[in-house]
């Protein structure tokens, strides 16, 4: 209160036509003040914009020994070998156990996640959407830990007990799902930990796209008698499309990057997986578990770091992508 | 209206409400989950002990000890990334909304950050670790609060430019007839009426400080000691229960389910905390 | 609005003051009560610590011990794996580096100064309900048919390794899928050189290993003692026994070939009966020849630290070996 007081105070007295303040200096000092405070805060603004830069520069500095003792990119990103003792870095089995976690997250995520948001837009009660609130709140700050501790032990031994004598009776056959070590350490309940984990960002940004069509086109629809289902499935859902893929991306740029909680559940052994029942060593995993003998193997650390620059360049690149499409999805007004 | 209800499309609406709501019931469900496996498999072993002591000598064996260290650590590393962070955070988000508005700029400052939020923690910790072996710094304290800052920027930055930006229009316009310079304004007029979302993106950012392991793993070392210095490796919530659940010891690993409730616990403190406070708060905004 | 902040904050640092005093009223204890001792002692500063986490919970004894003796001592002990251990004390980061393997001549050209403090081995593991336990129990398993199983993998089946054909259980080999000093020391005992010569299903992590050998009937694994036998009751973790290894080779297991109680493997391994590998010394490296407050931990821990080793589950160095470490620290 008393500093909005003064404002007006020596504004007024600025103000008053003729008059001259006895402090002259003060409106001066505003404006110097506004306008360092300009300066400095525009610097800072663009601290962002340099990070991202800072950070791949850094990493690409620190992987680049590899190239110079002549591993070529393509042999080191298709390479199956992982022995770094003997200096051999192949780093297809873990994109590939980066891979089968992150499409197997994904796909029990998304549809779930879209029926949730929907319900949450276009049926629920305000009562209904208040309750809803808190909860995605909490899974989204729930520690990525705690979800690995959950995994443990819930996840790990239902996968274990359930999932995996089930399919070995009925699906057996399939590769996809052959059964072939006993544990549930497996890429099923890395998959499953990183769906619960992705589901309410998912959910949120699908909610804020279905928030954005504007109610005129709902209530035509329904103004011809149309269901709700009918009017989302034929009038919402097709403008929104793009807004979902991005969504779905962007989850699925989260998951690719959740480093612990998978780490956790899924087995960690460098293989090229062939059944979401095979354990497997995702890439963040890689750098997270070997941190402590970076140092004391030739190249390691420059093999690690690239293994990061590799899964940066790689979440960059979806990143940029599906924030772009949402930004335009969620700005305009259609 | 439902001329016929047994009609096909009605049926149809029926089927798909019940799945959502099915949908709904899951994902509230997996919270139910988590929140009761932590608590029922971590609180026998939660002793006041565990929450007042540091680890004594054989604490790895399953003898005497807490991971006070771990607490403390974790506090002391998102208090001061939380500052850090705010520091430059609240002035970027004011910059963007007061100065940079809707321009094209801005537009690319958004899009950094957005993309900035999006990049995993252990590339954060990883190009720490680069920083860390260039400037030949040790893991300590200072260095996970540095590179945790980096992380909890642009949580901090989006969600206080999703608030600044529901400003109303009037209050500011106010204050710029009344010849405010926009320094003024953004302190001392946006900053009250939006001060119960600015604390809830600071309390956000502290959430996700404190939970973070891939980031302390590399920066902050661990130590059985309560850190007294910016310059030694302090211990961390997260890594205590990683290390604790990787040891071959029943009773060890019981105290890590432990630490994990333990961590829990604090962060659902700060987030039904945030949303106490920003209530309170909400008295001193202009309706 | 000023006021709810302040008093946010003030809560804050307050219950964060108030939580660390607690902390360091409890570490203040131990010195209170060890100020008596020793009013001539002068021994002070700070140790830093790294490495295998094989000795890291003995570290930490050692330490809480050495505190208590001398109060003006501190440590700061990590973990994070024998090779961190190494880098870290070449690289001057630390002052000990805990090594649970022998050291590299490579490692020694860089300056790497070591003697060893315990001794530790590593011991097969099947599970309990193994389809042919009996008879491996009354005739245990020759080092060549831990080659033909782990390395070579020429012995396929439960019935081939007892020499009863009509057991056709497959043999389900396990591993170490995490780069591990125990499976570097298996292998080297089953005719292989590194740990990658092992073939079989790669689990992360000791605790990991055991379990899944506990759970498979069929299985077959390897690990520290201290996983094997339980730390307070000495006996076996349950699930997994250990089947006799035919060491003087006469094709029946002898008493002292079988290990029920920890008692019995840490016997075996300190008389040497047991073989080396897969028994290895525990090392502790320093970056040249260790002086001061170092030089006196380390002797410490070389004489009156060794009686704290039984009771944590390692094996003390015997009195000659002993006596070689301090000869080898003048």
């Amino acid at each position: 209160m008393n500093s909005e007081d003064q404002v007006l105070t020596s504004e007024t007295s600025m103000h008053t036509e003729g008059r001259r303040t006895n402090r002259p200096s003060s409106a001066g000092r505003r404006l110097q003040q506004d306008r360092a405070a300009r300066r400095a805060f525009s610097v800072m603004t663009f601290v962002p914009l340099f990070l991202i830069v800072v950070i791949a520069i850094a990493l690409i500095v620190r992987s680049w020994p590899i190239i110079q003792a002549g591993h070529s990119i393509s042999e080191t990103i298709f390479g199956v070998i992982w022995k770094p003792e003997a200096g051999s870095f192949g780093f297809w089995p873990f994109i590939m156990g980066t891979v089968w976690v992150t499409v197997v997250g994904v796909l029990l995520a998304v549809p779930p996640c879209l029926l949730v948001a929907l319900y949450l837009g276009e049926y629920a009660h305000a009562t209904t959407r208040s309750v809803a609130k808190p909860i995605l709140d909490l899974l989204a700050a729930i520690p990525p830990v705690v979800y690995g501790v959950w995994g443990l032990l819930a996840i790990v031994p239902f996968v274990q007990k359930f999932a995996a004598p089930l399919s070995k009776r009925y699906l057996g056959t399939i590769p996809m799902f052959q059964v072939r070590q006993p544990t549930g350490f497996t890429i099923l309940a890395g998959g499953i930990v990183l769906a619960v984990m992705i589901a309410p960002l998912i959910i949120s940004v699908v909610y804020e796209i279905l928030a954005a069509v504007p109610n005129d086109l709902r209530h035509a629809s329904l103004a011809v008698g149309a269901t709700r289902w009918q009017t989302i499935r034929s009038v919402v859902l097709p403008r929104v499309l793009p807004g979902i893929v991005a969504a779905v991306v962007l989850g699925a740029s989260r998951a690719l990057g959740e480093t612990i909680a998978v780490m956790m559940v899924v087995g960690n052994v460098p293989k090229v997986p062939t059944s979401i029942f095979d354990a497997a060593y995702p890439l963040p995993a890689l750098i997270a578990n070997n941190y402590g003998d970076m140092m004391s193997i030739p190249l390691y650390d420059a093999a690690l770091l690239s293994a990061a620059l590799v899964l940066l360049l790689v979440i960059l690149f979806f990143n940029v992508l599906s924030t772009l499409v949402l930004q335009r999805v969620l700005r305009r007004k259609w | 209206m439902r001329k016929n209800r047994w009609e096909r499309r009605h049926l149809v609406e029926t089927f798909v409400k019940f799945f959502m709501m099915a949908s709904f019931v899951v994902v509230a469900a997996a919270l139910g989950l988590i929140l009761w496996t932590v608590i029922a498999r971590g609180l026998p072993s939660l002793t006041w002990s565990m929450i007042t002591q540091t680890p004594k000598g054989g604490y790895y064996m399953g003898k005497e000890g807490g991971v006070l260290n771990a607490i403390i650590g974790s506090l002391y590393l998102a208090t001061g990334a939380t500052i850090l962070a705010l520091i430059f955070g609240l002035p970027i988000a004011l910059h963007l909304n007061t100065y940079l508005g809707n321009s094209s700029w801005g537009e690319y400052v958004r899009l950094s950050l957005d993309v900035l939020w999006g990049i995993p923690s252990i590339v954060y910790g990883a190009f720490g670790f680069a920083l860390m072996l260039s400037l030949g710094m040790r893991a300590s304290l200072l260095a996970g609060i540095i590179v945790l800052a980096l992380l909890e920027l642009p949580v901090m930055v989006r969600a206080m430019d999703e608030v600044i930006r529901l400003m109303p229009k009037e209050l500011e316009q106010a204050a710029f007839a009344l010849g405010s310079t926009k320094f003024e304004v953004a302190v001392r007029v946006v900053t009250r009426q939006m001060l119960p979302g600015i604390v809830t993106a600071v309390l956000l950012a502290f959430g996700r400080g404190i939970g973070d392991a891939a980031v302390v793993l590399f920066t902050a070392g661990y130590t059985d000691r309560i850190t007294t210095s910016l310059m030694r490796p302090t211990a961390s919530l997260p890594l205590a229960v990683f290390f604790q659940l990787a040891t071959p010891y029943k009773e060890v690993q019981e105290r890590g389910y432990a630490s994990a409730l333990i961590l829990t616990i604090i962060v659902l403190i700060i987030s039904l905390g945030s949303r106490w406070i920003s209530g309170r708060l909400n008295r001193y905004t202009v309706k | 609005m000023r006021k709810t902040s302040l008093l946010v904050l003030s809560i804050l640092t307050a219950a964060s003051l108030l939580l660390s005093a607690c902390g360091s009223a409890a570490t203040e204890e131990p010195a209170a009560s060890a100020s008596q001792a020793s009013a001539s002692d002068n021994l002070s500063g700070t140790i830093t610590v790294s490495g295998a986490f094989a000795l890291y919970p003995m570290m930490t004894v050692w330490a809480d011990e050495f505190t208590k003796l001398h109060p003006n001592v501190q440590f700061d002990v990590q973990g994070g794996g024998a090779g961190k251990g190494m880098t870290d004390t070449l690289a001057g980061a630390v002052d000990i580096g805990m090594i649970s393997r022998s050291i590299k001549p490579e490692e020694e050209a860089k300056g790497a100064f070591w003697v060893p403090v315990a001794k530790d081995a590593v011991f097969p593991l099947v599970s309990e309900s193994n389809p042919a336990l009996a008879d491996l129990k009354a005739k245990g398993i020759s080092q060549d048919m831990f080659k033909k199983i782990f390395i070579t993998g020429e012995v396929k089946t439960w019935g081939d390794v007892v020499g009863k054909p009509e057991v056709k259980d497959e043999i389900h080999v396990y591993t170490r899928s995490d780069s591990a000093g125990a499976a570097d020391q298996w292998s080297l005992y089953s005719g292989g050189k590194v740990q990658a010569d092992i073939q079989g299903i790669g689990v992360n992590g000791e605790p990991a290993l055991v379990d899944t050998v506990a759970k498979d009937p069929d299985g077959i694994g390897f690990s520290n003692l201290n996983s094997v036998f339980d730390i307070t009751s000495g006996k076996l973790v349950s699930g997994v026994v250990v089947p006799p290894i035919d060491i003087n080779g006469n094709g029946k297991a002898d008493p002292n070939e079988y290990y029920q109680t920890k008692d019995e493997a840490v016997k075996v391994i300190a008389d040497g009966t047991y073989p080396s590998p897969p028994a290895r010394f525990e090392n502790l490296a320093t970056k040249g020849k260790p002086a001061g407050l170092t030089l006196a931990f380390i002797q410490w821990i070389l004489n009156d630290g060794q009686k704290l080793l039984n009771q944590a589950g390692y094996v003390p160095l015997t009195a000659d070996q002993q006596a070689e470490a301090l000869a080898k620290l003048k």
